[in-house]
């Protein structure tokens, strides 16, 4: 009980919410629109899966926002120009985890602090997109949206292949010695040094893999509409770090799970369409965002406190 | 140990004397290829508009000194900016009081900061990421995103326009407010505690020094200081508006960094800083005025990008010299035992 209290308390938080919308607006939960929703929601979960693992080895990565938008400008500029839809997603994975390959170079290899290196590099990409693209739309050639498939068929698909992404990423974590090497970084790296970990070796992977997932979020983004609109991963790192902290991914490294952060990132998604359903103006979107954020390091901070008193 | 002191003076000069190159050149080459660069009134155009992201910097000095960051000041500067726009909008205050109570409000929100991090020993970085959304989602929902405030009082667009003895107004606030911080690290027994604090929290505690309380005070005044930021910004732009400030952590975070602040803490100066600022100045001022650049409309973009290399340079730098001097070190070792004059002579 005590071990999964936060998971625990989140899930408790969402059911609430959701029972609170199933009294006040039970259209919320009509088939197609929540299918929507939730199909909406999956670049945020992709991003979250690589962000809870960058923070459970006690790092951070805001440049993701930026790595996705340029992974998608890539990607949607080669399909028009005849890419098959098979090769975008390799493609941009790759761009992603080279984008990844250099924030990990600098965190892993010269030991400066993920914040800064990656506050540096998210305004670098998101620059050069600015130059490249100047703003403009990519308008996708058809058959890339819902990836030929009828509209619930590809929602379906992309919701299910998320899903399994997730499943088989937690498994990794919880019961691979790759994953708990993430931990044992994240906990103590020079302990980790010791028992014959290569703390720099797992950072940087661990870098990579981000980029990399970053690109796959951009791909599952892409397939959602009939174009690329270059400003789409402005903000998506706020909401994946969001995610991840308040389904108890610590801080401080070593702790959490990816299903913690999924709990977290369904009980922040519902909380915006449930403001639009309770009347609440959407401009509060940032607003609320950032005060859960605070929230759950808060409440980690009093707890944390409270056990070593 | 004299030994090493001296590596470390001689690192520190190079590192300034590095900085001041890199200033020389880039003056250097936009007075050949930058459009009016050298004109005495761009020069006065440089100062005015870097006045904000300059007090930004010298606040935030401090807090990477003592080993912390405040990712939230850019964000303070729109909710600040927004704040005020309300009050003398919407409440019909004159503009004296306005502006007081917005300083009152930035620095309630650096307290808030502050009280965060040293009373529940959190990470700077992940509680000041969470007041970046949340004073800027603030501002936004205050303007519901896009209402912007116009017309102020004639007296307070002074302070966007007033030069004093010749230079512009905001030369003397960052004049001062640079006076101000360097007293403030360089000269009292506060500014020697930030860099015992960033040097190691532990011992400054065993030293008997009360670390929560001087933890606190930086982002205290980041909070004052990021409002001022935020009424000047709205004096020179005659508009506020919940987006005022976007990006300007980042710009001010490269200055200091580039000043030759370690982003460990424990080490750096205030008129590294300074340096910095001009620096980063110089460099958005010039890139918008090469003709190329500004037939294309990319200046901002163009400032922005280099901005963001330039941090990763100065941040790897450090690094990567430490790693060739110790590559070099290994190969002349077995030729010659130490070429310079040992502490034991």
């Amino acid at each position: 009980m005590n071990r999964y209290f936060r998971e625990l308390s989140v899930a408790g938080a969402l059911v609430l919410l959701l029972a609170l919308l199933g009294i006040v607006a039970p259209q919320f939960f009509e088939p197609q629109p929540l299918l929507s929703r939730l199909t909406a929601q999956v670049p945020t979960l992709v991003l979250t899966i690589g962000i809870a693992m960058v923070m459970i080895t006690r790092q951070i990565d805001i440049s993701v926002g930026s790595q996705f938008g340029l992974c998608a400008v890539l990607a949607g500029n080669l399909l028009t120009g005849g890419l098959p839809l098979p090769l975008a997603l390799p493609l941009a994975a790759t761009a992603g985890a080279a984008m990844g390959a250099l924030n990990g170079c600098l965190v892993a290899w010269l030991g400066l602090p993920s914040i800064v290196v990656t506050l540096a590099t998210m305004v670098t990409w998101a620059e050069v997109l600015r130059l490249t693209q100047q703003g403009r739309f990519i308008n996708l050639p058809a058959g890339v949206q819902w990836l030929g498939l009828s509209q619930a068929a590809g929602q379906t698909a992309l919701l299910a292949a998320s899903l399994a992404l997730l499943a088989a990423m937690a498994w990794l974590l919880k019961n691979r010695s790759g994953g708990r090497h993430l931990y044992a970084v994240g906990s103590d790296a020079e302990a980790a040094r010791l028992s014959g970990i290569n703390p720099k070796a797992t950072t940087f992977w661990v870098f990579v893999f981000m980029g990399a997932l970053a690109g796959v979020a951009a791909v599952c983004n892409l397939v959602q509409s009939p174009q690329v609109d270059p400003k789409c991963g402005t903000g998506l790192e706020l909401k994946a770090i969001a995610a991840a902290v308040v389904g108890g991914i610590a801080v401080n490294g070593g702790r959490g799970s990816l299903w913690g952060a999924f709990v977290g990132l369904l009980l922040l998604a519902t909380i915006n369409p449930a403001l639009t359903f309770l009347h609440v103006e959407a401009y509060w979107e940032k607003a609320i965002q950032g005060a859960v954020i605070l929230l759950a390091v808060v409440a980690d901070g009093i707890r944390s406190r409270r056990n070593a008193s | 140990m004299a030994h090493s002191s001296r590596s470390l003076k001689a690192q520190l000069l190079r590192h300034d004397v590095l900085l001041l190159l890199v200033l020389a050149l880039e003056i250097a080459y936009f007075l050949n290829f930058a459009r009016n660069f050298g004109t005495p009134d761009n020069l006065s155009n440089i100062v005015r508009h870097s006045a904000e992201i300059g007090l930004l910097a010298l606040a935030m000095m401090p807090v990477i000194l003592t080993g912390g960051i405040d990712l939230s000041v850019g964000s303070l500067m729109g909710l600040c900016a927004v704040l005020f726009g309300v009050l003398t909008h919407d409440l019909h205050w004159a503009s004296l009081p306005a502006a007081s109570l917005t300083v009152a409000a930035g620095l309630v929100a650096g307290a808030f900061n502050a009280s965060v991090i040293t009373l529940l020993r959190l990470p700077p970085l992940i509680v000041t990421l969470g007041t970046y959304s949340l004073f800027r989602g603030l501002a936004e929902a205050i303007t519901q995103g896009t209402k912007t405030y116009r017309s102020f009082e004639p007296a307070f667009l002074q302070l966007g326009e007033l030069r004093p003895a010749g230079l512009p107004l905001q030369a003397w606030i960052l004049g001062v407010g640079a006076l101000g911080f360097y007293v403030l690290v360089h000269r009292t027994t506060f500014g020697r505690s930030f860099r015992a604090i960033g040097f190691s929290p532990e011992g400054a505690r065993y030293a008997g020094l009360p670390v929560l309380w001087r933890t606190a005070l930086p982002y205290l005044l980041a909070g004052g200081v990021a409002a001022v930021a935020a009424l000047l910004f709205t004096a020179r732009l005659r508009q506020a508006r919940a987006d005022a400030g976007t990006g300007y952590e980042l710009a001010a975070i490269t200055a200091v960094v580039l000043g030759g602040t370690s982003i460990f803490g424990g080490t750096g100066t205030v008129y590294g800083t300074v340096a910095g600022i001009a620096a980063i100045a110089v460099l958005n001022n010039g890139i918008g005025r090469i003709p190329a650049v500004l037939k294309a409309g990319i200046g901002g973009e163009l400032a922005s990008l280099l901005t963001g290399a330039l941090l990763l340079i100065a941040l790897a730098a450090p690094g990567l010299s430490k790693l060739l001097q110790s590559v070099r070190k290994q190969s002349t070792l077995p030729a010659s035992a130490n070429p310079s004059p040992s502490p034991t002579h």
